[in-house]
Formats: structure tokens, sequence, C-alpha cells
């Protein structure tokens, strides 16, 4: 006979699946509802007929007459690849800041505390100010800069921790910090020399923006690294949960620390580079995201790395969609809308659950 | 059957040297301690037998196989470890916790099984952490958590099982519980279990055998029964302790006793007629104030002849159970009268140490100042039919002086004592 906290432990690990079922179902209606929003009016069965047109399978049983030719071109050239990338950085960054959490067993960490998006931003004010910008088989200057000095950061700030074979995480925050700073300050005077007609793309880019990612090139730039980080990351799922216990447990429990923490590092690395590549700088995701997903779902990484990631990209689609329609013609930057929605977000969560581990 | 093989290790953070040549073997089945002060490496020895520091000199074998050449998931599946304390960052619950414990013991991309649960259950029960299955850890109070470790490492079901000062979080009777537990685990499941111990009395109660470690290295192994004894505390803890084998249990007692280092040794030099206990904590107390004393007629292996020879004091003995004969009595005169003072505490009087009065009657007679302790239940221990009630009525009314409490007896040796060197000093003058 089962007792109740069985049942209730085997319950809670059945709703999994229901969770993601439920999660992705919400990601597609948010993604529907992003791809109806914009200058031009397309109806929301134009949409899913555009959509379903482009499926082998079922595209024949679709009637696509009354359809025009821009509309489709505007959803699928034009919308569907902004909305794509909105979905791939914002999973992206959820997911890096499950992983950076889960690492530093640290409920303030996330992509900026390590420097990886410092390290993007260098890259990227090198490449506006000194105007190199140039385009190579469809990817530009910036987005390698940008993806090289998040990951080199990072790199730096794990070389520069180590101790003999040993990277103690509290040395890796504080390094992981000061490296910020000091490029932060690079990029602060480039800012100060810069052109006045640069120095306006430079600011934008930092705060970020999914506004130059209407193509597809965008989205095969960055979807391996983010597929293959995730995916690794996620292999690393258990050994995560056990970290909670300290490095010390993880390892009498058989988890390689130094191995899983130096790839899974990489991992974070990979994917936040590649994010933040194409959109620039966009805070508060990885911070806020997995708090929220590990209230509703628990801190069990092997449904907290995909919920965060499907709870992330649905996050960062909405945000986009508010950015491009608040101000009207214009367009506000996508950063300037999650930190306005997810600060006091996180602060009421805050309020809520004042016990556990955000205590 | 494990042997666990501890081979020459030398273990060092940077270029601070921690442990030096530590070497001892265990086995299936044995419960071994290990004791030390603060900073003497215990820690560091359990973090080196668990694979987490690696000795510069040295290593570490269960069975054959050097431990620093297995992978750390083989490792994880014969030994567990329990630490002092575990801070959980995530609010997983208990069970979760728990269910980590399974984890050498799972390939990377299965869940956990029917199986892996119903160990976890039963971890549970053991510990009596089941009732809190479902609650956050991070809820738990100290004791609960740690029993919650506990249940993980069990989970583990590893043949070795370390334990960095287990109970430390604990009450008593969790304490117990648990440790009856490990006990019991250590004796059925013939499991090797290494603990370090804070407590020596609960050392002394568990452990089978012992090491006592002092600045990271070994100063004392073996047997519990032979390593502790207070020459070996002293020399480890730099205390003084009372090491006795307790009449209920059987284990040994460790009381620790202070000596205050700087009391000025006094000049008088004091006898006590005790017997049956009543003379030990004066024994401890005059001797703390820097008084010399001695003591008699005790019978051997009365408590109070066990206290004096602790405490080094010179006694005239008599065998057990025994009156006292014309020999012992002559002895405890010839003590007497090299005496300043002596005082009687308030001790049973039978037939068998009658004789001690008789001597305090000669003592009295001699000029010795006599102290009488008075607590009001002479009657009581008077079972000599009037006899020692008549002693002492006249030893008092010859001038022998009643107290009536330490602190009386302490403030009349004190003036005593003033006199006493006013009088040596007055006596060098001329």
């Amino acid at each position: 006979m089962k007792t109740d906290s069985e049942k209730a432990h085997l319950k809670r690990v059945s709703h999994w699946k229901l969770y993601i079922l439920i999660l992705i179902i919400a990601f597609g209606l948010v993604l529907v509802l992003s791809l109806n929003l914009g200058y031009a009016h397309i109806p929301f069965d134009d949409i899913l007929k555009i959509l379903a047109k482009q499926v082998p399978g079922i595209n024949y049983l679709v009637d696509s007459s009354d359809i025009t030719q821009t509309a489709e071109v505007i959803i699928m050239q034009i919308r569907l690849p902004r909305v794509i990338c909105g979905a791939l950085v914002g999973a992206a960054l959820a997911t890096a800041g499950v992983i950076y959490q889960g690492i530093f067993r640290n409920p303030m960490a996330d992509p900026y505390t390590i420097g990886a998006l410092t390290g993007a931003s260098l890259g990227a004010a090198l490449v506006i100010v000194l105007g190199v910008g140039v385009s190579l088989f469809g990817v530009n200057t910036l987005q390698i800069l940008a993806f090289f000095g998040s990951i080199t950061t990072v790199l730096i700030v794990y070389n520069i921790s180590r101790v003999g074979s040993r990277v103690p995480v509290t040395t890796l925050l504080l390094t992981g910090i000061a490296i910020s700073l000091f490029q932060n300050a690079i990029v602060t005077f480039l800012k100060v020399i810069a052109e006045e007609k640069l120095l306006h793309g430079l600011t934008f880019w930092i705060i970020g923006s999914l506004a130059p990612t209407e193509n597809w090139n965008n989205v095969w730039s960055i979807l391996p690294f983010i597929v293959v980080g995730a995916t690794i990351s996620y292999f690393f799922a258990r050994d995560l949960n056990i970290l909670a216990l300290g490095e010390d447990q993880a390892q009498h429990l058989g988890v390689e620390i130094e191995k899983v923490k130096r790839i899974l590092l990489i991992c974070g690395a990979l994917i936040t580079a590649a994010a933040v590549s194409i959109s620039g700088i966009i805070g508060f995701v990885g911070l806020i995201i997995p708090h929220l997903t590990r209230v509703i779902i628990g801190p069990d990484h092997r449904v907290l790395l995909p919920t965060s990631a499907i709870v992330g990209a649905s996050f960062l689609m909405i945000c986009d969609a508010v950015a491009r329609v608040i101000m009207g013609s214009g367009e506000a930057p996508v950063g300037i809308i999650t930190a306005l929605s997810g600060a006091p977000f996180f602060i009421y969560l805050l309020r809520r659950k004042r016990k556990g581990y955000m205590a | 059957m494990v042997v666990l093989t501890i081979d020459g290790i030398d273990c060092s953070y940077g270029s601070v040297k921690v442990l030096e040549d530590v070497q001892f073997g265990v086995e299936s089945g044995e419960f071994l301690g290990i004791l030390g002060p603060n900073g003497s490496g215990k820690t560091t020895l359990l973090r080196s037998i668990s694979r987490v520091l690696k000795p510069q000199k040295g290593t570490i074998f269960i069975g054959d196989a050097d431990i620093y050449k297995l992978k750390t998931l083989e490792v994880a599946k014969q030994l567990a470890v329990v630490p002092q304390d575990t801070p959980v960052t995530f609010d997983f619950t208990s069970l979760e916790v728990v269910l980590m414990g399974r984890n050498p013991h799972m390939p990377r991309f299965r869940m956990e099984s029917k199986e892996d649960l119903a160990i976890a259950k039963k971890s549970m029960e053991l510990t009596g952490t089941w009732q809190f299955a479902d609650r956050p850890v991070t809820e738990l109070s100290g004791g609960e958590k740690q029993r919650v470790i506990i249940a993980r490492a069990l989970t583990q079901e590893p043949k070795i099982l370390l334990l960095d000062e287990p109970t430390t979080h604990l009450d008593i009777c969790n304490q117990l519980e648990i440790m009856d537990l490990i006990k019991q685990l250590c004796k059925t499941k013939k499991m090797l279990i290494i603990a370090v111990f804070h407590d020596f009395n609960l050392a002394a109660r568990y452990c089978d055998s012992l090491i006592l470690l002092k600045e990271g290295k070994i100063v004392a192994v073996g047997e519990s029964n032979k390593t502790l004894t207070s020459e070996n505390v002293k020399k480890v803890f730099a205390v003084d302790t009372i090491v006795k084998k307790h009449p209920v249990t059987g284990q040994l007692h460790v009381i620790p006793i202070s000596r205050p280092q700087n009391q000025l040794q006094k000049s008088l030099i004091i006898h006590l007629i005790c017997g049956g206990g009543t003379g030990s904590p004066l024994m401890k107390i005059l001797t703390d104030e820097g008084y010399t004393l001695t003591a008699g007629v005790l019978n051997l292996l009365d408590t109070d002849h066990e206290t004096a020879q602790l405490l080094k004091i010179p006694t005239a003995n008599e065998a057990p159970f025994s009156p006292i004969t014309d020999e012992a009595h002559k002895a405890n005169l010839q003590m007497i009268s090299k005496t300043n003072v002596l005082v009687i505490a308030p001790t049973q009087f039978g037939g068998g140490n009658l004789r001690n009065l008789e001597a305090a009657e000669k003592a009295l007679e001699k000029g010795i100042p006599t102290i009488i302790i008075e607590d009001g239940t002479l009657e009581e221990r008077d079972f000599t039919k009037g006899k020692a009630t008549n002693y002492l009525t006249k030893l008092k009314n010859n001038g022998a002086i009643t107290v009536k409490s330490t602190s009386e007896l302490l403030h009349f040796l004190d003036t005593l004592e003033n006199k006493n060197n006013k009088g040596t000093h007055q006596k060098k003058k001329p």
C-alpha cells in the first residue's frame, strides 16, 4: 500500500509532463498572438492558414486562395523570424539563468553575474564605435564580436578563479562581478568618445532589442548553439539538483563537480553568447524566469530546465509584442519592457514567498 | 566485507599542513571514533577519506582499490558521508533530498524507480523522518534536517559510512536514537563506520575503537577502553579529567576537572576524616583552594579513596569492607600529627570506622584545630548506638569547632591560614 507522501511524490513527478504540455500550448497561443501584432493588420485565421501552409502533410488541406502574397511575406519573412528569435533569446537567457543559479547555489546569479553580458556589450561597442561593421555570409561582425566577447569573458573569469584543479564558486562570482565592472567601464568610455550618430545605435544595442532580427539568418545563426547548449545542460539536470546540497556532498553522491561545473559553465556561456549576439543585452529574463518557474513547478532541474525555457520564450515574445506597439509609430527597446514588467513582478514574488530559498 | 586502509597520508590546505603521516585500518562491522580538539584535522581526515581532498602523500584504499584512482561514482556506491551541516539552496522536499542518495545507483537518464522510492522510504522510516517527507528541507529544524541527511546517506546503501559530528544539532533523545541506529547498522549490516566526535562520552559509548588526533598526528589509537585514558586525554586536549567506568552503563565516562592554574599554594596541611563519598567534593574544593591534603582511614574501593587517588592525595588505608585495624589506625595518627588542621566530613559512622573519631580526639588533645562539618543529620548517620555522637559531643566540648557549610569551612580555614602565616613570619623575625 502506498502512503500519502509516496503518492504525493509520484503525483508531482507525473504532473511534469502535464505542466510542459500546458506551457507549450500557452507558448503556441502567445506565438500566434505575437504574429498578429503589427502595422499591417492580418487576421488570426489568415495567420493560421499561412502557418499551416508551411507544414508538409497538412498543407494541401489549407485553402489559401484568399491570402495575399504580401500577408504571407509579412508573416513568413518579417514577423515569424523575429518572433522566433524572441522565443529563442528568451529560452536561452532563462536556461542560462537556471544553470548559473544551480551552479552558484545562489538565487542572485544570472548571466550578468559571470560577465557573459558585459563581454558581449564590449564586443558590440568596439564594432559600433570603431565602425568595422561588415556583413559576412549573412552574419555581421557585430554579432561575431558580441558572441566571442561573451564566451571569452566567461573563460577568462573561469581561469582567473581557478585554484589548482578547483574553482570555488564564491571566487567565480566575485571575479565575474569584477570583470563585469571593468568591461562596463570600457564600454562607458567608448560611449563617451563615440560620435553622436553611432551613440544611438550603441545605446539601443546595450538596452536590447529584437528589431534587427527580422530575417531568418538570425534564427539559423543562433539556433545550433542554443539547442546544443540546452541539450547538453539537460544531461546534467540531476547533477544540478544534487549540487543544491553543496559541492562536497555532491561529490559524495558521485557528481564529478569540477567537470560538471566546467561543462555547464561553457553551455551557459554558449547559450548566452548566441542570444545576446542578435538581441543585445536583455536584462532580467535570466534572473526572474527561473524564480518564477521554480515557484510554480518546484526546484527539480529535470523539469525546471525545459519549463523555464518555455516560460522564458513566452515571456520575451510578450515583452517584444508590447515593445512593438506601446509607442505607436516607433518601437521601444524590449530590454526596457522586460525590466519594467520584471522588477515589480519579482518584488511581488519575493513578498509573497518570503520563506524558503529566497529568504 | 570491506577493509578501509589509510596509508600514511599527508594533507595540506595551501602551505598549511593539516594531517601528517596518518595511518590506520578499519574493517566492516567496526565502529571507529575520531576525537581531537578543534583544528586537529578530524574533518580534513574525513574529507580525505571521502575523496574530496587528495592527500599530498600516501593514499586511501577500499579493499585493494586506491580511491583516488576510482571514479567518483564508484566510490559513491560504497561510501556515504554525513557532514556536520548541510545548507540546502532550493526548497527540495525531504523525500527529494533523500532520493538524491540513489544517484550513484541510477543511470543518467532514468527516473527514480519504485525500488528507489521504497529504499528511500525505508531509510526515512528508520530515521523517523517519513512524516515530513513532503515538507521542504529548508523549513525543517536543524535536527530534523540532519536526520533527513542521514536518511539520504542510508539510501545510498553504502558499505562505509563517514559521519562528521553527526549529532551536534540534535537533542539528547534524538542523539541516542540516531547513534543507536548507526550502531545497529554497524553490527547487523556489517557497515564500516567512522565518526568524528566532540563528546567523549558519546564516543566511548558507541565506538569499538578510537583515534585521538592532535595537530594532524595520531596520538593514540586502539580499543576505546584502552585509548580513552586520562593521560591520553590530557596529552591531546590539555585538560585534567577523571576517566571511570560508569557503574550503570559499564561504559567509560570522562569527567573534566578544572584545576585553577594560578592558585597560590597555601601553607596549611589538612587531614580529612571522611568516607562513602562525603569527602570527595571537599577534596576537590580544598585542593583547588591550594591546601595540601591527607585523608584517612579510608577503605580501599571507597569512593573517597578513589577520589583521593585521582587527586593524588596521600591516605591511610584499610582493606575493603574491613574495620580499622591497629596498624591502619597508627598510620592515620602518624599522618594526622603532620597536619595543621583536622576536618571531619559529615560521613556515616559505624563499628568499622569509629576509630577515626578516636584519632580525632587524640589530635585535639595534641592541640591540632579540629573542625566538624555538621549538616543536622547526625542521628541518621550514627550507626553505633550513640557512640559516635558521644565522641563528637566530647570533641565539641573540648574545643572543636563546628561549621554548617563549605563556605563557612573555607572562611574558617582562611583565618587559620592567615594566623599560620603570621606565626611563621613572626617566628622568623627575631
